[in-house]
């Protein structure tokens, strides 16, 4: 069985409800990385929605990284895009991509088992 | 972040508080008089398309969540804005404010025909308004502690007014009579239409959504469960109907919900049935002006009004809109409607507009569910596309079958087809000139959604005046 990285990227009033949800999935672990970023609004404001600026303003973001079992990977994503979804822009994006190793430095662990 | 005021207990007394009115009551006497228990068919009929209404109405607010103006909003992304007006307008702020009005007329007729004071029905319903309207403009703390009290004061009363008729434990005089005058399919589905009033009204927590508690589950549950609270209540009482009120008298009475409190528990009965009717007005006038304030704010957040209607007061209520409609019921009850006889008309050409609207909500499920199948909903109705389907069928039947009566049925089409075209004129010219977009141009749902920021038509207006300012320069230097 595969190992795969969920990261997330959402704006830091949906951290907290995203935590819990996570947790009550039984993610075992969590990164949280403060960033600053942009979609293709290139960081215009939603009511400013018809125009696109004309260079990219960074706006603060926070990046959430998982790393799971293949198996739940559908059910995360889907469990994410409800708890983030509000239907306006800056709902954020959601990055798979697969993980080759995870080791667990103070057992030597790899694979799923550095993840229990 | 705002506070959410609203839980559950107060978003369905939102629901049910509008749905249960004294014109319902004096519905559900008619229906049950005409066929007996056999109502209660047509009944889960109704109840079961209005849930699908209601589920669907969920899935959309899934989808968009918390927008002030629900429907609209819904409608003009699905389908544009000429649609979103005429549902809107007509199927809502036209035809609940002329329910609203005779809501009061009827309660007006009911403290005439207990009370028995010598003052004009009209004075009443007057005085009702005003008192509602102050309350409103307090804002939606003062709109929900009113609806909670009156919702459950009246859902408690006919529960138990409905057991005691049940169960033979009132003071009349226990009548013997068949418990069904007709299980004719023909005669039941006849009556569909009326049943279908019953329970109209369960959507109106929608707009209130940004101020609930755990809106995601709160809203649909709340829907869901005043339905069927609804629907439980008014089959008690028509087994208690069955044992204290003849049913032919019940079926010709205008006032059949307070000739069942008399012949359930005598005088007591009679006060309290009146009480009932209060708490059933009450509850309904103050989700009507409350709810249709938050629309017209909603709709005016978007273009689809006036911006007059978004200004709100100290308390956060939008008051331009409370004492519009407020006012307009005044107008409609001081101009002596609580003496027509067309009480029963004037709700069910109101009724024609509001199946419309449900209808339209079906079928905006449908359009997302193409548009955007992918979208992450919270909730979806179950069973596909065969719920909202049905939804939409059953909402066109009900129109067809209004009214049993032909001519009637005929006057009441007519009516509509004016009002629909007085609607049609507004929405052309008010899109055309004012919006200055497509009649039947969907508006993209991201956009939609940033309509509901307080900002979007601040800045459309800034630029608008700007573009405005510029071609006048323009023009005087030429």
């Amino acid at each position: 069985m595969g190992l795969t990285k969920i990261e997330i990227v959402t704006s830091l009033v949906k951290i907290d409800s995203l935590q819990k949800v996570l947790g009550k999935l039984g993610v075992t672990g969590m990164t949280v990385y403060q960033a600053m970023g942009c979609g293709t609004q290139y960081g215009a404001k939603e009511y400013e929605v018809e125009e696109k600026n004309e260079t990219p303003a960074l706006l603060p973001k926070q990046m959430v990284m998982v790393v799971v079992d293949d198996a739940v990977v559908p059910k995360v994503v889907d469990a994410v895009e409800k708890e983030l979804y509000t239907g306006h822009i800056g709902d954020g994006k959601i990055f798979v991509s697969p993980v080759s190793n995870v080791i667990r430095v103070r057992t030597g662990e790899e694979g799923l088992d550095a993840l229990k | 972040m705002e506070e959410k005021k609203i839980g559950l207990p107060s978003a369905i007394a939102t629901g049910v508080g509008l749905i249960v009115a004294t014109s319902c009551l004096m519905s559900l006497g008619q229906g049950a008089g005409s066929i007996g228990i056999t109502f209660i068919i047509a009944m889960v009929i109704a109840c079961v398309f209005n849930l699908i209404t209601a589920l669907s109405l969920a899935e959309l607010n899934a989808l968009m969540p918390n927008l002030t103006g629900g429907l609209a909003q819904y409608t003009l992304a699905a389908l544009g804005p000429f649609v979103s007006v005429i549902a809107m307008v007509g199927g809502y702020l036209v035809c609940n404010t002329i329910c609203g009005a005779v809501e009061c007329a009827m309660f007006g007729n009911t403290m005439n025909s207990v009370f028995k004071t010598g003052l004009p029905s009209s004075v009443f319903c007057v005085i009702l308004l005003v008192v509602l309207i102050i309350a409103n403009l307090y804002g939606i703390d003062m709109f929900a502690k009113i609806q909670d009290f009156v919702a459950y004061g009246l859902i408690f009363s006919l529960v138990i007014m409905g057991l005691i008729g049940m169960f033979k434990a009132g003071t009349g005089t226990v009548v013997n009579q068949p418990y069904v005058l007709s299980s004719s399919p023909k005669d039941i589905m006849s009556l569909v239409g009326l049943a279908f009033f019953l329970f109209l009204g369960c959507e109106f927590i929608i707009p209130i959504a940004p101020n609930v508690k755990n809106a995601r589950r709160n809203v649909p549950l709340g829907m869901v469960l005043s339905l069927l609270i609804v629907c439980g209540m008014e089959v008690l009482v028509i087994l208690g109907m069955h044992n204290y009120t003849k049913w032919d008298e019940l079926a010709s009475n205008t006032s059949p919900h307070v000739f069942y409190g008399v012949s359930l528990l005598g005088k007591a009965g009679e006060y309290w049935m009146a009480i009932v009717s209060i708490f059933a007005v009450v509850s309904t006038v103050n989700s009507v002006i409350s709810s249709l304030s938050y629309i017209c704010a909603g709709m005016a957040k978007i273009n689809l009004l006036p911006a007059v209607f978004e200004k709100r007061n100290k308390h956060g209520a939008p008051y331009v809109g409370i004492l519009m409609i407020g006012g307009l019921m005044i107008i409609i009850n001081a101009t002596g409607l609580s003496t027509t006889s067309q009480l029963s008309t004037m709700i069910l050409i109101g009724c024609v507009f509001w199946m419309a609207a449900y209808a339209i909500a079906s079928v905006d499920v449908l359009i997302f569910r193409k548009r955007l199948p992918k979208a992450p909903r919270t909730f979806k109705v179950p069973g596909g596309p065969v719920l909202p389907i049905l939804g939409i069928a059953g909402n066109i039947f009900m129109m067809y079958n209004i009214t049993a009566d032909p001519d009637a049925r005929r006057m009441i089409y007519i009516v509509v087809l004016i009002i629909f075209a007085a609607l049609a004129v507004y929405a052309t010219i008010w899109i055309k000139k004012v919006m200055q977009i497509p009649l039947f141009k969907p508006i993209p749902v991201h956009k939609v959604m940033a309509m509901e920021n307080d900002m979007y038509m601040v800045v459309r207006r800034k630029m608008r005046a700007g573009e405005t300012k510029k071609v006048t320069a323009e023009g005087s230097a030429s």
